[in-house]
């Protein structure tokens, strides 16, 4: 796996609560990035917010299942991100998809390091 | 007030059981400095030593109470060191003085509250600025150290506008390894980000650090317009205040 210079930034917002066939979106998500061979997705919960439904998202202290807002950045070049832009699209029925243009100091991994 | 140039340190040794009209004398002879208007004094405990009555006081656990070492050290300018010494000649009984000449390169200065320490913050308020986006493992260490608080730590040290951790729930990277939180794992391995804005100057001088201590992760550069960035530092004089 190497990435290199200019590259594609996709986040990904919705909520905790949505889900594709079954299963939690993003974690959905994660493992369709992970089948396309990208380079990385991380998946952060926000504490508060709103967004496409206008309904405020909170967690609140006593209540443990919230809709908490959930973002999943996905960094790789811009022809690998773009393949997974369709699926995104077919899963992700309610939220936000943006991207930015990033440039990568660096992507090591220890495996890499010692070869 | 001491001012730079010639001056004089004077280094006074008493026992820290030693006594002047009943109280512990080197407290007696910091008061007296205090009270005479000398500039600053230290008072520092040896931990082993030994004086004229070649008698060895030592911290050993046996005895706690044991009659330690104190030094006591205050610089002045030589007229007031003069005017001081015959006093506390009479003061430490069988202590030894010790005068010596030094140069104040630089005097204390008393902390001047109305004008903020740091009048400038590390970065302009407003225009072209890089966000910089570290992805590393909540495991990942430097020198035994958490990784993402050991970037903190060092970007703090290099002057580094400002940085956010942001912990994630699930991910991946680079080691293909799939970082997951689940409810009843202790030993989590969540993936962190730290998110940095500042100059693209300060950024690239800041590489070769981050270089080597990132032996694993993933680091982007974004183009980002600052909007604000401010502090109110009279309202963190106000909090240091009322904190006792």
């Amino acid at each position: 796996m190497k990435l290199e210079g200019k590259a594609k930034m996709l986040r990904i917002h919705f909520g905790e609560d949505d889900t594709w066939k079954d299963k939690p979106l993003y974690r959905a998500i994660v493992e369709k990035c992970r089948e396309l061979d990208i380079a990385g997705a991380t998946v952060f919960r926000g504490i508060e917010g709103y967004g496409a439904s206008t309904l405020i998202h909170r967690s609140h202290l006593l209540s443990f299942s919230p809709d908490a807002p959930i973002m999943v950045s996905v960094i790789d070049s811009e022809d690998k991100v773009k393949k997974l832009l369709p699926y995104l699209d077919e899963m992700v029925d309610e939220g936000l998809i943006a991207m930015s243009e990033v440039e990568v100091i660096k992507y090591v991994h220890q495996g890499a390091a010692r070869s | 007030m001491l001012k730079a140039g010639p001056a004089k340190k004077v280094s006074i040794y008493v026992g820290e059981d030693h006594k002047y009209h009943g109280h512990s004398l080197y407290s007696a002879i910091l008061d007296f400095l205090f009270y005479r208007g000398i500039s600053g004094a230290n008072v520092v405990r040896g931990i082993a030593g030994f004086g004229a009555d070649h008698h060895m006081h030592t911290m050993r656990i046996e005895r706690l109470t044991e009659n330690l070492p104190i030094k006591i050290e205050f610089i002045e300018s030589p007229d007031k060191v003069d005017e001081l010494l015959p006093k506390l000649h009479e003061m430490v009984g069988t202590g030894l003085i010790e005068v010596q000449e030094t140069t104040v390169v630089k005097p204390s200065e008393v902390a001047n509250k109305s004008a903020p320490q740091m009048s400038t913050p590390p970065l302009k308020r407003e225009g072209k600025a890089k966000l910089m986006r570290i992805f590393v493992g909540e495991n990942d260490k430097w020198r035994d150290k958490p990784l993402h608080k050991a970037l903190i730590e060092s970007m703090r040290a290099n002057d580094i506008a400002g940085v956010t951790v942001y912990q994630g729930i699930l991910g991946y990277g680079a080691n293909r390894r799939v970082h997951k939180e689940t409810t009843l794992n202790l030993s989590h391995d969540r993936p962190m980000m730290l998110s940095i804005v500042d100059t693209e100057e300060k950024l690239k001088a800041y590489f070769p650090i981050l270089d080597s201590m990132v032996q694993q992760g993933l680091v982007v550069l974004s183009d980002v317009d600052i909007v604000k960035y401010s502090h109110d530092y009279e309202e963190e004089e106000r909090r240091k205040e009322a904190r006792p």
